[in-house]
């Protein structure tokens, strides 16, 4: 079956890119400047202490054998240990440092698929809440080229792509948890808590979809096709609905592309409400120079952003069976 | 946004065209001008900018100097302390927010300005000679593309800038060189429609060589369009920038950045909260310019090109 191999083929492509992010991802980090044991022996720690912390951690061997060692790991689904996490229940004594030698540190996997379930939520209510929004505004735009609907499109685009994401997470907090009291924002305790960060990044999403969806429902509306069916007596609504499947498919695509800007915006958002998923994992694993859990994620993620985009390309051929894979 | 923001544009036409014909630059700049968004955002830009090159230097006044008996002044018409000397107040350490709102915007400026230079001469250069030359070279720069595409950029940009101490420089080559692979698919796809005309094929049997085609015949046909779409560019580099400044990998404090003044404007949200957001309404309102201006260039391109075929 064409599919299949097609399937095969693209899922064979995608490790490739995904080996060569982890080979990229663990090259720079060692190659530039900052190192890692510093921070974890603390910054009062002689150097010889320092060279053994590092050495015993492997980290003085030369690059293609410590990348050998991980890539070993990596096929095994194995990703590492945290430099700076302690497995939960392990606490670090008063004045002694984490060791991350001695095997009580939190395996890489773990720390991800903990908090994996909060960042999809997140995610996933964003998408509803962008979708909500866009497919109403960007249609009557498209339907209504030159007219007000277009220009109130075009505006909101243009309004919502120029507010800073963690700016607009900050005014919404002062706002709507601190003035108003009308919904939770620090931290999570329960759904509601995601509603506020799943609105700051539907803002930030929701001009790119306005903009396809305006550009390409009236690009679908002068096809003649639709003529057609407006010849055939076929009512307005009916007609738009057609034309709507066939605008779907760009904007299916655009929701693949866009997988970079939301993954740019949970790091951001959830790092500003103190949202326990993926993003603030990324941003303080970065700032505590962790490279395990860098390197974890990063794989993950282009992980994820080679299934979504095989999915979609599939959904788009269903979509639309004259499209080619 | 790059993502969508150029799209292959249509078969170009020769950058000059015979019998006093404008040329097709001219034209969508004309027609952009015509838009009412084109000149609001125009106005708005040439204001802001004016305010960020001039006042930091009339003011007088150093944007790195504390005051202490002068903090947390409010902007004007809030509370009953603010004072016209510092119209957007003035932060923990009395500081005045204007001018360092000002000084954030003109390294927001440059930073965005010089990385989508930088994304536009790698990402068109590349795209030129794989999309001219074909073979080999056009698999390597495609398939770098494709790898680069599907890596998700911004983990490997804050790793880099967290790991190292950022500076100007690295912040313009990180967010630059993570920019450049939309550019070069773009103009590799009219470059492709641009080799098999018929000037290019006649400067070849006139004995030019491959770089002068490319440079005089090809890069002046092909450029402009996407140029006039790099605009939406800057601002979503200036986005950027102010992020890796909130998260403490941008431009270092005491160097005012919006992202810097921002975050630490976070702390004293509940007591001072135009430390955190004056600036923000500074960065809003510049990007709103950039991109009102992008979007009707944007437009005018789309129009230019669609009138064509």
């Amino acid at each position: 079956m064409a599919l299949l191999g097609v399937l095969l083929r693209r899922l064979a492509q995608g490790l490739v890119i995904v080996l060569l992010t982890a080979l990229i991802i663990f090259t720079l980090l060692r190659v530039v400047p900052g190192d890692p044991v510093r921070l974890i022996v603390g910054g009062m720690a002689p150097d010889n202490v320092v060279e053994e912390v590092a050495r015993k951690m492997g980290l003085r061997d030369p690059l293609l054998i410590q990348f050998g060692h991980y890539a070993g790991g990596l096929v095994q689904g194995d990703l590492g240990h945290s430099y700076q996490r302690p497995k939960s229940g392990a606490i670090a004594q008063g004045g002694v440092y984490n060791d991350p030698t001695r095997g009580e540190m939190a395996a890489v996997s773990d720390l991800i698929l903990e908090r994996a379930p909060l960042t999809l939520q997140l995610a996933a209510t964003a998408l509803v809440l962008a979708l909500l929004f866009s497919l109403p505004v960007g249609i009557a735009g498209g339907l209504h080229p030159g007219r007000w609907p277009d220009t109130l499109a075009f505006f909101i685009g243009c309004l919502f792509v120029s507010l800073p994401n963690f700016w607009l997470g900050i005014v919404l907090a002062l706002v709507v948890t601190v003035q108003l009291g009308w919904l939770p924002s620090i931290g999570y305790r329960n759904y509601a808590y995601t509603l506020l960060p799943a609105i700051v990044l539907a803002v930030e999403l929701s001009p790119f979809l306005i903009r396809s969806l305006t550009v390409s429902v009236a690009a679908v509306m002068r096809e003649h096709f639709i003529e057609a069916g407006e010849v055939r007596g076929l009512g307005r609504a009916r007609v738009v609905l057609h034309a709507l499947r066939n605008a779907s498919v760009p904007l299916l695509n655009l929701i693949g592309i866009q997988l970079s800007t939301l993954l740019g915006g949970v790091l951001v958002v959830e790092y500003i409400f103190d949202y326990p998923g993926l993003g603030q994992l990324t941003v303080n694993a970065v700032l505590q120079r962790d490279f395990p859990l860098i390197q974890g994620i990063a794989i993950v993620a282009s992980g994820i952003f080679v299934l979504v985009n095989i999915l979609v390309d599939v959904a788009a051929t269903k979509i639309d069976p004259r499209l080619e894979y | 946004m790059g993502d969508t923001a150029i799209q292959p544009a249509g078969p170009a036409v020769p950058a000059r065209l015979p019998g006093g014909a404008r040329s097709v630059p001219y034209r969508i700049w004309a027609d952009a001008s015509r838009s009412g968004f084109m000149r609001v955002g125009l106005v708005l830009f040439v204001v802001l900018l004016a305010a960020a090159v001039a006042w930091p230097e009339i003011s007088g006044t150093d944007p790195l100097k504390s005051a202490i008996r002068e903090r947390f002044l409010p902007p004007i018409l809030f509370g009953d302390k603010w004072s016209w000397a510092h119209p957007l107040g003035t932060d923990q350490l009395g500081r005045d927010m204007l001018l360092r709102s000002l000084i954030g915007l003109r390294y927001s400026l440059l930073i965005g300005v010089l990385t989508v230079i930088l994304m536009f001469v790698v990402g068109c250069g590349l795209g030129l000679l794989s999309g001219f030359k074909g073979g080999w070279v056009d698999t390597v720069i495609m398939r770098l593309t494709d790898a680069q595409l599907s890596i998700p950029m911004i983990i490997l940009a804050i790793s880099i800038l967290g790991v190292s101490r950022p500076s100007v420089a690295s912040i313009i080559l990180v967010l630059g060189l993570s920019g450049w692979p939309l550019y070069a698919r773009v103009v590799r796809s009219v470059t492709l429609g641009e080799r098999k005309k018929e000037f290019v094929r006649g400067a070849r049997v006139l004995g030019a060589s491959d770089w002068r085609i490319m440079a005089l015949l090809i890069a002046p046909n092909v450029l402009p369009p996407v140029a006039f779409v790099a605009v939406l560019d800057i601002a979503r580099m200036m986005i950027f920038e102010s992020v890796l400044g909130f998260l403490g990998l941008g431009i270092q404090p005491p160097t005012p950045s919006f992202g810097n003044i921002i975050a630490d404007g976070r702390k004293y949200l509940i007591n001072a909260w135009w430390i955190a957001t004056a600036p923000g309404v500074f960065l809003a309102l510049t990007l709103t310019s950039i991109n009102l201006m992008g979007a009707a260039l944007e437009r005018a391109r789309n129009r230019a090109y669609a009138g064509e075929s």
